[in-house]
């Protein structure tokens, strides 16, 4: 019994202490000899001046003093040697065990009682203390690592801190698992010391266990105590949210009920910070929902207003021509069907550029990158542009020695068809629209200006948002899509936009394509005249 | 000109475009046909037999690209592809099972009677013509030798051959994997890039403004096309 209460209190360390201090060390005993030995030598100075029964509360004091600094055992100790003492020392006769009056055996019951509870009551006291103190410790380290996680905003920190202090605190294999959203299943999210076993199916089915129940479990607990963990919940009202399993280094021991206290305050500050962590996450959710609903707002006015305008024309075409009789001259006629041409294109490329938008939006938009010659891209934005364009004057400059870019073809294309079609809206009919290109430092740059009227400072970033108009042009048909999408592909690809206005030359819009690597060898054959040779 | 009376055979599922092009071709002196299904179409394919056949690659009943290849078992009558934009690597797809061209939906019908008249044209054609024009561009295959503006110019072994091969189907669109394996063989289908170079320098050599190239046209996503002068 002795050696496993023993065993316990050491292996326990500060966290419990045994009632009988057999471990404590033989000086104590000495000293509490020795607070005996000086009571006996004042209490013979002073016998000339007291009774007797008077000098046996003297013994009192090394019971009080050995309950109070070396504990139980101690006081005893010396309440025992206090009588032997007296009886010797003092009671008639002197220097003999033997008692004359039988009325000093009731001196010594009463002194021996008073004494002994003294001395447990004084030990008690002194255990309290100890006790406090722990516990001021413990709100110490509670108190720090609930400092520690306040700040922090990522869940997965936050977790290992907790882990980790725990494990610290109690001496042990600690883990916390969380459970999946969809499917309900325990996976780990934070240990300490950090393991790569997983857990085994016994220890999944107790964790299962106290998350549905919101009970802890397992080892020293009064359900499921075959189980080699203690699992505890992490709760939060009454929902668990996670579970916290602790597998003790000290091997067969169960946790003590200070160490499960402290556990469960453990949980508790993981708790609310899981809590915390949520809430944060779901404000972010709702502003996200919030924009996105301006942002659907928006699209659904862009529809309803920009297919309708294109949709309009066309049926009052449509219909003009259907018209009986000959009310219209030939010219009127061509105007018409011109118009339904037109205003048909206008709607496919406002179609193209809504669906672009949304796949960028919805991240289906993905870059299918080739080895791409930007010559070549331009070549094809030209051609197909050739309508919209109406004659106005490009001035294409491209040196020929630029590197193969890998991009996804169709996009950059649309890309430049964009900027273009905004060159030409946006700018004087009479005047010139530049392209050109540029290598440098590992980038390729794609410069699309126009002479038109420089956007304001204030709204240079603005543009490239969507739906966003230029105050200034704002009379002019458009739909703020252009812009966004340009932005959109090319951040795709790793580059960036932007535009940089003066009223000195107007708008150049710019994008920069990133040259990381160039295409492995091309088996290059340069020599010519020998493929049309005779 | 376009073949008189040759015979099209329309598979689409829509009504609007079925009648629209049904008045358009036979404005212009076409045979047509409809189909609404792929199973329809496939029959009507044997029963018909057009000189071509325009298909939309968006069935209800069956996948565009299936239809090409029960049509390619016992056929070769030129398919031209309807398909919208959507669809680029259908059209790839669609392309490399054998069909001869697309136009990509909306379309006008000015480039859509152009596609049908080349695709037509390279049936009708035999195969011993050694000398090929195109505007200033001369091409002599038995000399292996290449004339523009009246003056040769030199070009690679490989230059020389993208552009036979080019002109030799010229007018249709020509995948990159087709060129590729054309030129380069089976195991470069993938190398895009070869192409991207090879092109570039070719254009510098024959087109006047190699930014706005006037003969060899790349079609975005799909392949390069030679182009016929009408």
């Amino acid at each position: 019994m002795k050696t496993i209460t023993d065993k316990a209190s050491e292996q326990n360390g500060n966290m419990q202490r045994g009632f009988f201090l057999s471990r404590v060390p033989l000086g104590h005993y000495v000293w509490a000899l020795f607070a005996v030995i000086i009571v006996t030598i004042i209490g013979k100075i002073l016998t000339p001046f007291f009774n007797l029964t008077n000098l046996a509360l003297l013994y009192l004091l090394p019971v009080l003093i050995s309950a109070v600094r070396w504990g139980r055992g101690s006081s005893f100790f010396a309440a025992f040697l206090g009588v032997l003492a007296f009886d010797f020392l003092f009671v008639p006769p002197v220097f003999s065990l033997t008692v004359n009056d039988a009325r000093d055996f009731f001196v010594f019951a009463v002194y021996l009682v008073v004494a002994l509870v003294t001395g447990t009551m004084a030990t008690k006291l002194r255990d309290e203390l100890e006790k406090a103190k722990q516990r001021e410790k413990r709100t110490l380290a509670l108190y720090a690592l609930s400092q520690q996680i306040a700040a922090e905003t990522d869940l997965r920190q936050i977790l290992k801190t907790i882990v980790k202090t725990v494990s610290e605190t109690i001496n042990g294999q600690v883990s916390i698992l969380v459970p999946d959203l969809d499917n309900g299943v325990l996976h780990e999210a934070a240990s300490y010391p950090p393991q790569n076993t997983l857990p085994d199916d016994k220890e999944q089915a107790v964790a299962h266990w106290v998350l549905e129940h919101g009970q802890s479990a397992g080892k020293g607990t009064e359900i499921l105590r075959e189980a080699s963990e203690l699992i505890f919940p992490v709760k939060a009202e009454d929902k668990t949210l996670a579970v916290l399993a602790i597998k003790l280094n000290t091997g067969e021991q169960a946790a003590s009920l200070e160490q499960r206290r402290l556990i469960e305050a453990f949980t508790n500050l993981a708790a609310v910070a899981i809590i915390r962590v949520k809430l944060a996450e779901e404000a972010e959710q709702v502003k996200w929902l919030a924009e996105s609903e301006k942002l659907h707002r928006a699209l659904l006015n862009s529809i309803s207003h920009d297919l309708r305008t294109p949709l309009a024309s066309i049926t009052g075409a449509a219909t003009s021509l259907l018209t009986e009789g000959n009310v219209y001259t030939q010219g009127a006629k061509e105007v018409f069907l011109h118009t339904i041409k037109e205003e048909a294109q206008r709607m496919n490329r406002y179609i193209a550029n809504l669906l672009d938008m949304v796949r960028l939006e919805s991240g289906i938009l993905k870059p299918k990158t080739e080895w791409c010659d930007i010559q070549d891209i331009i070549g094809v934005v030209l051609r197909a542009t050739k309508e919209i364009l109406q004659g106005r004057l490009i001035r294409v400059n491209i040196p020929s020695d630029l590197p193969l870019v890998k991009a996804d073809f169709t996009l950059i294309e649309q890309v430049i068809i964009n900027l273009l079609e905004n060159g030409v809206k946006y700018s004087p009919s009479d005047s010139e629209i530049s392209i050109s290109a540029r290598y440098h430092d590992k980038t390729l740059l794609v410069i699309v200006a126009d002479p038109g009227s420089a956007i304001p400072k204030m709204e240079q970033e603005r543009v490239f948002d969507k739906f966003y108009r230029l105050h200034a042009t704002k009379h002019i048909s458009g739909t703020g899509l252009g812009l966004s999408i340009c932005k959109g592909i090319i951040e795709a690809h790793g580059g960036s936009i932007w535009v940089d206005s003066s009223p000195e030359y107007g708008n150049r819009f710019i994008f920069s394509l990133p040259v990381s690597e160039q295409p492995p060898d091309s088996q290059a054959d340069t020599k010519e005249g020998e493929g049309n040779a005779v | 000109m376009p073949s008189e009376g040759a015979r099209i055979l329309v598979i689409d599922d829509e009504k609007q475009i079925r009648r629209m092009l049904k008045v358009a071709l036979e404005g212009n002196g076409y045979d047509v046909a409809e189909a609404a299904t792929g199973h329809d179409g496939l029959n009507q394919a044997a029963i018909f037999h057009p000189d071509l056949i325009v298909l939309d690659l968006g069935l209800p009943d069956m996948d565009g690209i299936e239809v090409i290849k029960r049509l390619r078992e016992w056929t070769g009558t030129p398919v031209i592809i309807l398909s919208v934009r959507e669809h680029e690597d259908d059209k790839v797809d669609a392309l490399d099972a054998g069909a001869d061209d697309y136009v990509t939906k909306p379309f006008s019908m000015g480039e859509l009677l152009a596609r049908l008249r080349a695709a037509l044209r390279h049936v009708a054609k035999t195969d011993d013509e050694p000398v090929l024009t195109f505007g200033e561009l001369t091409i002599d295959l038995a000399r292996r030798n290449v004339i523009l503006r009246g003056e040769e110019i030199k070009l690679t072994p490989t230059e020389y051959e993208i552009l036979k091969y080019l002109a030799l189907q010229a007018g249709r669109v020509i995948t990159h994997r087709q060129l590729l394996h054309a030129i380069w063989g089976p195991n470069y289908q993938e190398q895009t890039h070869y192409l991207r170079i090879y092109i570039g320098q070719l254009r510098h050599k024959i087109e006047t403004d190699p930014s706005q190239p006037t003969y060899i046209i790349t079609e975005p996503g799909v392949g390069y096309r030679l182009v016929i002068r009408d």
